[in-house]
């Protein structure tokens, strides 16, 4: 079972990357200094340094913060140099009200620097599953109330797409220093026609968790082997060795608790729910040779029904026998927190949020057991020109970059309210290098999206070890980074499909459709909206989100 | 009551001192022009003719035809003297119904005979009877419709568990006082609360009570969620649990309503509990028993929260309700042309379902009075 | 109404000798016993929600993924939830963030439902007593037409009125988005309906004897209602206004849809803490308390107008 981990395989890795180079120069003080190019940046870092280390230490790992710490990290961050310029103004800003995270993060981190400018910050809070569409509704009835919009990448399609939001002052793109973004979020990503629109405040992708004490486990080491498993015991990095122990899994106990491999997520979740899905296809379904996986380029005609997707299908419906009872009626938040954080559950893909509450979240018995990698692979993976599956050596990875990422969008409106340079001041504030570390590290809803970010030593103030926070991080920049990585269009109106594609696949996992059957549905359903949406439109769109 | 008035009214009647008419008819002109006028104004500016003054807002025209109404209520009770006052009891509620939904309902006919997708670069586009069509054809709308049907049954259930509630409650036993406030608190949380508290965490098959008492007896990893009938079961319980109260307290009010002696006497002559109840109680409270029905199933049929929260219509659609449909075809699909002609096509069989229990249940309750 | 007595053969006697007991009396033991009974068992159904929802507000995070029900018995309550309120031992002295984003919520909830079912209250009682009293006519539309017109006001699905209204209120319409005026206003409409028809069973029971000796000595119709009619109709307004109030504090659907940074109201808070970082129960369990406290409170006050307030209704 123990094939050589993927990112030691030489044949994906990209050669020559900043953190190899900087490894091979010798020395981890070498490794934590020199940031981008030597010489000023390298001055800079130092200095920044004393900062980033300070936020690191507010208020240290094992403890939640407080809206007390989170407003001294926004004064420590604080490098606007705008000393009440913005005296009067009043902004608004719509985002999240996400328990703990997001706008209730964003709130005291703006505090300062709401103070410094003398500008006034209004605030918009809505539930997830409730800001899209109300974005949506704003637009189509004329409503646009709010300068800042936390938003997420897919709904480029929709927001920039109409000409709503305003474009990056060249200052802003100096000081935030674009380059440090990871790979998936350059551009296309964050742009449209060519003008830069986003300031990145987050990074998503779907990486792998896994109990690493399960699969070091002697005893089942002896049964898997006693049973014919393949290989030696340990954790799975292809989707078929996925199904296989999860199988084998079933009915066993670990520690007096019932043993469980994989969780499915299966429940309709306003669109999300179908990301999960897209996880355990991603493998069969992206072809390293061909950068669409979802339509095919020309036509936008679906290829959710194709014998990948439906592989990927069968998979779940065979595996859900063995996941806990009621595992069709776990949405996204039940399979990492209710579950594999609370102890049930052995291999989760989720994102990276997972990792970073196994010790700074409460409900979490996991502590010391949780190992992480890129999501599973495929010894195959099916060509959509042949119709045919190729076998890929070393296995087919296709990291699904799930969601893309938050990000803060400057509204055209805030131009007639005169409020624009404080809109875009705030937001290239709340979506600085060290600001930004901090609520990487932090819970607060944002993972780690720029190289900067993955200094494990940086993590290792807040995290148990350097190990574990290398491990973490390099499961996420392996797959922001990776050469196959699957990413979703940024095309208008995304989410409808998943939500058309969650709902049929809802009734093959109730055992009412046969897969095959729920897939053209699902695929016919996306052909609808394509045309409802307008397919040329769509065709264009989606090349150029391709790149 | 009519009579009344008329004799009261005699007086008044012939007598509405012409200087009171005309009054009110001034008042009522005045008043009209006015409106009319901001009106006028209101489209000049919103078609753009650069000479109209600038006052007119849809705020100005909103307020305009609340002075309208005003005047027109002012106006009624001048120029009809007595009608106008009995009139006026009518109006405000009517006029404030009228106004708040006569622009939704326009509107919302007309999108309903558009293909409006929310994310579309043609936006709004009339579409004939297309989205008529889809409706027709579209299976999962239909299985959500027969959703209904089972969820109205349960409402029957939650009346007859109501109504034996009401008779023990009705009796004279200690601690009523107790009972009836204990009884009247599901009603008091939230339904978003009762979905999370009850539906996915009570019944929670992993860390809910209800699992840990099944599997204390022996059924470990029951799915309570899994299979369509449990999963419906499931949610008709829970929403029977906050709603009972509701009707709970009406039919208790009417049987509290009923005269003591009535009850005695029959009991006096001998009759059985039983037939003391179906042919003396029951026919009394067939009234409020069919109000406290009608609005039951009217919420009912309306049910979203405890659904979308807890299963989100699963599994596989076998709890979804055409609330929560329309809602994700408007909201989460942002396909809000079809989900409107879905809502209006729902307004009608809801208002022929209503129509026909009124009338039935009213003559029941004639037959039976 | 006449009342038919119906003769029917007496029940046969059962008598325990030994017990003393008759059979009247047994069946009575049998009847309180069952009676009293099936009081506790729904008392227990109705309480024990409550109770999992103002004990788990108490609860930390491996209470509840351990399914722990009894409080100081199996856990140890914590104020975790009720920090997140800002209302915990620890945190009520203190300036807090969290508390002064709960109170806008509570204080938008409080004054949204109490002018809305108040407005509602009076407006429907006044178009449920003409409905009762008065025979209407508008072009072919008779009383009972005008009165299942409002019922129908009940049955539209809130989602078709989403964008209608989202366009009704923008700041160059009615600019009501984000107010709590527009809020109230669309809630009155809401309930409406519930208040009229409520109402008119009430006004129906009130003998018109009354009022026609009223109208007689010269009183007004106006005069009328208030002097003879409010009074008798007392409870059936408190009544009515509660229930309106508590469908009002429940709403959740147009205060989303409506509200954005000014007028927010519990449920949206409550909806709130399904959050990417999972569900935080305690402070759910903690808000549906603080959420549900209120309105106990004033059950309990009032119960009596409650069941008071509708009991004139059906005695025809």
């Amino acid at each position: 079972m123990a094939e050589e981990a993927p990112r030691n395989n030489p044949l994906w890795r990209r050669p020559a990357s900043r953190r190899t180079m900087l490894k091979a120069a010798g020395g981890a003080a070498a490794g934590f200094y020199a940031f981008g190019l030597p010489g000023k940046a390298y001055r800079r870092a130092l200095a920044q340094d004393d900062v980033r280390q300070q936020i690191l230490a507010i208020p240290g790992g094992g403890s939640q913060p407080t809206e007390a710490d989170m407003q001294r990290v926004g004064e420590l961050t604080l490098s606007s140099d705008k000393q009440g310029a913005f005296k009067g103004q009043k902004l608004t800003f719509l985002g999240l009200n996400n328990a703990g995270l997001h706008n209730l993060v964003f709130r005291p981190l703006s505090a300062a620097w709401s103070d410094y400018t003398g500008c006034e910050i209004e605030w918009i809070d809505l539930p997830q599953d409730q800001v899209f569409s109300r974005v949506q509704q704003s637009i189509a009835s004329g409503t646009l109330d709010f300068d800042l919009l936390e938003g997420g990448a897919p709904w480029e399609g929709d927001i920039l797409g109409k000409g709503l939001a305003s474009e990056m002052p060249e200052a802003v793109k100096a000081k935030l220093d674009l380059s440090d973004y990871v790979g998936l979020l350059q551009p296309p990503v964050g742009t449209w026609d060519g003008k830069t629109y986003r300031v990145s405040i987050d990074g998503d992708c779907h990486n792998f968790n896994y109990r690493s004490d399960v699969f070091a486990d002697p005893g089942l080491a002896g049964e898997w082997t006693a049973a014919g498993g393949e290989g030696e015991w340990g954790v799975p990095t292809t989707w078929q060795g996925v199904k296989a122990v999860s199988a084998f899994m079933k009915g066993k106990q670990f520690d007096g608790q019932d043993l469980y491999g994989i969780l499915d997520v299966c429940k309709p979740w306003g669109g999300f729910g179908f990301y999960f899905f897209l996880s355990r296809a991603s493998a069969y379904a992206k072809h390293p040779d061909d950068k669409a996986w979802l339509f095919d380029a020309e036509t936008m005609k679906p290829r959710i029904n194709n014998p990948a997707y439906l592989r990927a299908l069968t998979d779940i419906i065979e595996t859900l026998p063995n996941e806990p009872a009621d595992q069709v009626n776990a949405d996204g938040n039940r399979t990492w927190s209710e579950q594999f954080l609370a102890g049930t559950g052995t291999m989760c893909h989720w994102w990276g949020d997972l990792g970073s509450n196994v010790y700074t979240n409460d409900l979490s018995v996991v502590q010391d057991k949780v190992g992480f990698s890129i999501l599973p692979g495929s010894p195959d993976v099916y060509n959509a020109k042949t119709g045919a599956f190729d076998m890929i050596p070393g296995n087919n990875f296709a990291p699904n970059q799930a969601y893309i990422g938050w990000g803060l969008y400057v509204m055209q409106r805030s131009v007639e309210a005169g409020v624009n340079e404080a809109a875009w001041d705030l937001a290239a504030h709340l979506g600085g290098k060290d600001l930004s570390l901090w609520t990487a590290v932090y819970p607060s809803g944002f993972q780690p999206y720029r190289n900067s970010h993955f200094n494990a030593e940086e993590w290792a103030t807040v995290y148990p070890s350097v190990e574990y926070a290398q491990d973490y991080l390099d499961s996420e920049a392996d797959s922001y980074n990776h050469p196959n990585g699957a990413v979703e269009p940024r095309i208008p109106g995304i989410f409808q499909y998943y939500v058309a594609a969650e709902i049929e696949l809802a009734k093959a996992f109730a055992g009412e459709a046969e897969p095959q059957a729920a897939l053209d549905a699902a695929a016919a359903e996306w052909e609808n909206i394509t045309e409802q949406l307008g397919r040329e439109q769509q065709v264009a769109l989606y090349q150029a989100a391709l790149g | 009551m009519q009579q009344a008035l008329g004799r009261g009214a005699d007086v008044a009647v012939g007598g509405v001192a012409p200087e009171r008419r005309a009054r009110g008819r001034a008042l009522l002109i005045a008043a009209s022009v006015i409106a009319l006028v901001v009106v006028v104004l209101q489209i000049a500016a919103m078609i753009g003719w650069d000479d109209a003054p600038g006052i007119a807002s849809w705020r100005t025209v909103a307020l305009a035809v609340l002075g309208w109404f005003i005047a027109v209520d002012i106006a009624v009770v001048l120029m009809h003297g007595v009608r106008g006052e009995s009139a006026l009891f009518l109006l405000p509620a009517l006029q404030l119904t009228a106004a708040f939904v006569l622009f939704p309902t326009v509107f919302g006919l007309y999108v309903a005979f558009t293909n409006w997708n929310l994310s579309a670069e043609q936006g709004r586009t009339f579409n004939g009877l297309d989205n008529v069509r889809a409706l027709f054809r579209d299976a999962d709308f239909w299985r959500s419709m027969l959703n209904m049907v089972y969820y109205v049954i349960a409402v029957l259930a939650q009346y007859v568990v109501a109504f034996g509630l009401a008779l023990l409650l009705n009796q004279d036993i200690r601690g009523r006082k107790f009972f009836r406030v204990v009884f009247l608190l599901p009603f008091m949380l939230s339904p978003v609360a009762v979905s999370f508290m009850i539906g996915r965490s009570i019944l929670d098959s992993q860390f809910g009570p209800v699992a840990q008492v099944l599997g204390s007896l022996g059924l470990d990893n029951i799915a309570l969620w899994e299979d369509p009938w449990p999963a419906r079961i499931n949610i008709m319980l829970m929403d029977a649990w906050y709603s009972i109260p509701f009707m709970m307290v009406l039919l208790l009010a009417a049987l509290q309503g009923i005269p003591h002696e009535v009850l005695e006497s029959a009991t006096i002559d001998g009759a059985s509990g039983r037939q003391t109840f179906f042919h003396m109680i029951f026919p009394l409270m067939l009234p409020v028993s069919l109000t406290a029905v009608v609005l039951r199933i009217i919420f009912e049929l309306k049910l979203i929260d405890v659904v979308r929260v807890v299963t989100n219509g699963g599994p596989g659609g076998a709890t979804d309700t055409v609330t929560l449909f329309i809602f994700r075809e408007g909201i989460e699909k942002a396909n809000v042309g079809y989900a409107t002609a879905l809502s209006q096509f729902y307004l009608i069989c809801v208002i022929v379902l209503v129509t026909a229990i009124l009338a039935i249940a009213g003559r029941w309750v004639q037959k039976f009075s | 109404m006449a009342i038919t007595s119906d003769r029917t053969a007496h029940l046969p006697e059962i008598t325990i000798p030994s017990v003393g007991l008759s059979g009247r009396r047994l069946r009575r033991t049998i009847g309180r016993t069952f009676t009293y009974g099936a009081l506790i068992a729904w008392a227990f159904v109705c309480l024990f929600p409550i109770f999992w929802v103002v004990s788990t507000s108490f609860k930390v995070a491996q209470d509840i993924f351990q399914g722990r029900i009894l409080p100081w018995l199996q856990f140890q309550p914590d104020w975790k939830g009720w920090e997140s309120l800002g209302l915990s031992p620890s945190t009520i002295g203190e300036p807090s963030g969290n508390r002064d984003f709960f109170l806008k919520h509570a204080m938008n909830s409080v004054t949204i439902s109490l002018a809305a079912a108040a407005i509602a209250t009076v407006v429907g009682a006044l178009a449920a007593y003409g409905l009762t009293r008065f025979s209407y006519r508008f072009g072919p539309w008779r009383n009972k037409d005008i009165s299942f017109w409002f019922l129908s006001q009940l049955i539209l699905p809130p989602i078709a009125l989403a964008m209608p209204l989202r366009v009704l209120y923008r700041p160059d319409g009615l600019d009501l988005l984000d107010t709590r005026t527009g809020l109230i206003l669309i809630y009155v409409i809401m309930n409406l309906p519930i208040v009229i028809w409520i109402m008119r069973d009430q006004f129906g029971s009130i003998p018109l004897e009354l009022e026609q000796a009223a109208l007689v000595d010269g009183a007004t119709i106006w005069q009328t209602f208030f002097r003879i009619v409010v009074p008798l109709a007392g409870p059936g307004f408190v009544a009515a206004f509660i229930l309106a109030l508590v469908f009002c504090w429940h709403e959740y659907f147009f205060a989303v849809v409506l509200s954005g940074a000014n007028s927010p109201t519990l449920p949206i808070q409550l909806a709130g803490q399904v959050s990417s970082q999972g569900i935080r129960w305690w402070s759910i369990a903690a808000l549906s308390t603080a959420a549900i406290a209120p309105l106990a409170i004033i059950g309990i006050l009032l119960e009596r107008y409650i069941v008071k307030g509708l009991t004139a209704g059906a005695v025809k």
